[in-house]
């Protein structure tokens, strides 16, 4: 039967996680006892900025991740188009539920939250029940995905900058996701004056960060501001990564016109200035965080494609691709099944580069003006600052809390993203192992053009490699 | 290959971008939500003359595909229209513009590009050296700092705490300089604050790339060949290892250039320096189409031509091109 750790985790941590989260995200201004409907809806509620209707999309994308980790890679290619359906699905719910689509017509206040709420629990039971019954089909594949995570986490526990990276974000994820129990949400209103105009940091706890030059809480604000920050980066993320991987993969498989095609395009997406483009955008259709997100993603997907391409080059060469041709497998399932799982592991340490680059440009683009007005992120702080003059005073605890935020959120992930990098891919982690002491730095900083073509020499591959690259003629991350 | 080839072929790449570029800036600024030509009507002076008028001036009353023949006759022409906020030909508008921009992301890719490949080549050489692990964490940092905070950082240190610099514009203000060195030096005063915060960005990432593509290099057999006969350290490192280490860092380089005004964009804003990085962000501001469309098409020229020269730089540089 299925292994008991694989059942216990499903069992076990999904509601315990679940319900976590269901207290965490409670809203502070509501009494406890008004009971669980209360919890319920102010934690689906579609406003963004006062209630986190993001977690649960967060806690699928997590869990997404997960499951594709755990299983795509070594263990069930076709669990890949669950999960991520699911993560579609949910984003798509919330899309609708947060944009207020559905109050211009007819009134859903009461309704939609429950209507939310509904799919949210189906699809997380859904993506639970996937991971169980491809547990349940095949033990012995389970027991190794749970053995071969448990090496990823060996090998990138020993990597200090990942887990470094990986402290960092806890934190600041944690930050975001207590916002309301660590700083009351009514602080963030234009009229909620705390204090002078610019006063100087005090120990009295919501003037630690000193005020605004309206006299606001800068720490309200930046406590607030780690969720559109995050949210933005992570969500943008997802749509590049997608859209980036599949052309990618599409261009690296194909041969001829098409493949072609899709490269030039990728080349003319590569040379247009992003930010002026974006400015352009942003300006024409309006200062929204959906639609940042949407341009964000919409403008840095061609580097993950470059490299996913250069890696489904080598992948396409390997002999089991020309064995599936040879049975009959179609495009779909060759692509599908044979090379994005062997092209993933480039694909998980490209998203969370991406990450990073994304985070600066919200901020980048938040700072310019360009940001919600409606809610706060680290650079709608900065652009409010630079407006008022901050640097010339000195009003050093305005500008430094929300900088140094944005340094530190970038850097993680940066580190976590080059860890990955050496723990899944062979080649780099057996330098780090010939090499005895551990490295300092990344090989592989940006996907910008380049990456990593070329054929890996698999003479090098140590045979027990977990993620070892296809050395001959099967495919180690294929079940047919 | 063939270098008349190679370069032909390069070229005529280049020239398919900037087609397919042109063609896209014709679409995005048609497909923004609402009539064109109201987009090219200032608002305070909204008229339906002035529509109708615009309407003729752009050729907007006409089908789709004859629009699209008249906007490249016009590019080519530079006929750009008029900037609303200064109601002058944008191709002026912009020209006078492009000097300030290269003189700063110039002096600043020149601090830059100096300083991150002697300290990349330093750091490769000798990996996980003190050095190296310093220099290494010091540059991931700077390539994680968002360019306009370090602005805003070096203003508040060096302009408002210790008064060396002044804060924006390339000349104080109402200032006449009776000699030329006069005004250079009031020139290389205002220059160096956002010079050096441009470089500060991009250090970081030159330092890593340089000292990434060394260690590569240096695992090369005929760095082992050119050790065992018997060549000192210094020999290796500047005539085998570093020449082949250039490529990548020409590329990076090169790209950073092409997309100088993203960058500038940010450091002018803060800064007040009068380049395309300020122009844009002003019309940006102000919704001056016209030369938002201008600025953008210029951009998006300026990478190409930066990707071409990196191309054929590359021919002179790589001798496996030739091959």
């Amino acid at each position: 039967m299925i292994p008991a750790r694989l059942r216990n985790w499903i069992l076990l941590w999904t509601p315990v996680v679940w319900l976590l989260l269901e207290l965490i995200t409670y809203p502070k201004n509501r009494p406890l006892h008004t009971g669980l409907a209360h919890v319920l809806a102010g934690f689906f509620a579609p406003s963004v900025g006062n209630y986190p209707a993001w977690v649960p999309l967060l806690l699928a994308v997590i869990l997404g991740a997960y499951g594709v980790v755990k299983l795509v890679r070594q263990a069930e290619a076709s669990a890949l188009p669950w999960v991520l359906i699911a993560a579609a699905l949910e984003a798509g719910v919330w899309f609708v539920a947060a944009s207020g689509l559905l109050h211009g017509q007819f009134s859903l206040s009461g309704k939609h939250t429950s209507i939310a709420w509904l799919f949210q629990t189906i699809l997380i039971v859904l993506i639970a029940g996937v991971v169980y019954a491809r547990g349940a089909a095949n033990p012995e594949r389970a027991e190794l995905t749970v053995w071969n995570t448990r090496q990823i986490w060996r090998l990138y526990r020993s990597n200090w900058q990942g887990m470094a990276g990986l402290y960092i974000m806890v934190f600041f994820v944690a930050m975001a996701l207590l916002a309301p129990f660590l700083a009351d949400h009514a602080l963030l209103d234009p009229t909620a004056q705390i204090g002078a105009p610019f006063a100087p940091p005090t120990l009295s706890y919501y003037h630690w960060f000193g005020t605004t030059e309206q006299g606001m809480s800068v720490l309200a604000e930046f406590i607030w501001s780690a969720r559109i920050s995050l949210f933005v980066g992570l969500f943008a993320t997802v749509i590049s990564t997608v859209l980036g991987a599949s052309i990618g993969i599409m261009a690296g498989y194909y041969h001829g016109w098409f493949s072609e095609v899709l490269m030039r395009i990728t080349d003319a997406f590569l040379v247009i200035p992003w930010l002026p483009l974006a400015m352009v955008l942003v300006a024409a259709w309006g200062q929204n965080y959906m639609i940042i997100i949407l341009i964000i993603g919409m403008t840095s997907w061609p580097g993950t494609a470059r490299v996913v391409r250069a890696d489904a080059l080598r992948v396409r060469e390997l002999q089991f691709i020309e064995r599936g041709r040879a049975i009959g497998s179609s495009n779909w399932h060759i692509m599908n099944k044979h090379i994005l799982p062997n092209v993933f592991p480039l694909i998980f340490a490209n998203t969370i580069l991406v990450v990073a680059i994304a985070i600066l440009s919200e901020t980048t683009l938040s700072f310019l003006g360009l940001g919600d007005p409606l809610n706060f992120s680290w650079g709608t702080m900065l652009h409010y600052a630079w407006d008022s003059g901050a640097a010339g005073l000195p009003a050093w605890w305005y500008l430094l809390p929300p900088g140094i935020a944005i340094v530190f959120v970038v850097l993680a992930f940066t580190f976590m993203g080059t860890a990955f990098d050496e723990v899944l891919d062979p080649k780099l982690r057996k330098r780090e192992e010939s090499g005895g002491s551990p490295d300092t730095g990344p090989d592989r900083l940006l996907p910008l053009g380049g990456g990593v073509g070329g054929a890996t020499d698999m003479a090098d591959v140590p045979s027990g490699g977990i993620w070892a690259g296809p050395a001959d003629d099967w495919d180690p991350n294929a079940r047919n | 290959m063939d270098k008349r080839r190679y370069f032909a072929r390069k070229i005529l790449n280049s020239l398919l971008t900037i087609a397919i570029i042109a063609s896209f800036n014709f679409v995005l600024f048609r497909i923004l939500p609402g009539d064109p030509a109201r987009l090219l009507v200032p608002k305070g002076r909204f008229s339906m003359d002035a529509m109708a008028k615009q309407r003729a001036n752009f050729h907007l009353d006409r089908p789709m595909w004859e629009q699209f023949i008249y906007y490249w006759k016009d590019t080519v022409q530079l006929k750009l229209g008029d900037s609303f906020a200064q109601k002058r030909p944008v191709a002026q508008v912009v020209g006078e513009r492009i000097w300030p921009t290269v003189l700063l992301v110039g002096t600043g890719t020149i601090i830059a590009t100096i300083i991150g490949l002697i300290t990349g080549v330093m750091a490769g050489w000798r990996r996980n050296s003190k050095f190296d692990v310093i220099t290494t964490n010091t540059g991931m940092i700077m390539y994680s700092m968002p360019t306009f905070w370090v602005c805003l950082i070096f203003i508040m240190i060096f302009s408002t705490w210790l008064r060396w610099f002044p804060v924006g514009r390339m000349y104080d203000p109402g200032v006449t300089y009776s000699s030329w060195f006069g005004q250079m030096g009031a020139l290389a005063h205002h220059l160096f604050l956002p010079a050096f915060t441009f470089a500060i960005t991009y250090m970081g990432e030159y330092h890593l790339i340089v000292r990434s593509s060394l260690t590569g290099v240096m695992k090369e057999d005929y760095v082992l060949t050119a050790r065992a006969k018997g060549l000192s350290d210094s020999a290796v490192l500047w005539k085998h290892v570093t020449p082949n280490a250039m490529l990548p860092t020409v590329t990076l380089v090169m790209m950073n250039i092409g997309f100088v005004l993203s960058g500038a964009i940010l450091t002018e804003a803060v800064f007040n320096w009068p380049g395309l990085g300020l122009l844009s962000f002003d019309s940006m501001m102000q919704r001056d189409y016209p030369v938002m469309q201008a600025v953008f098409l210029l951009g998006s020229i300026a990478v190409i031509v930066a990707n071409l020269i990196a191309d054929i730089m590359y021919y002179y540089l790589d001798p496996r091109v030739k091959a």
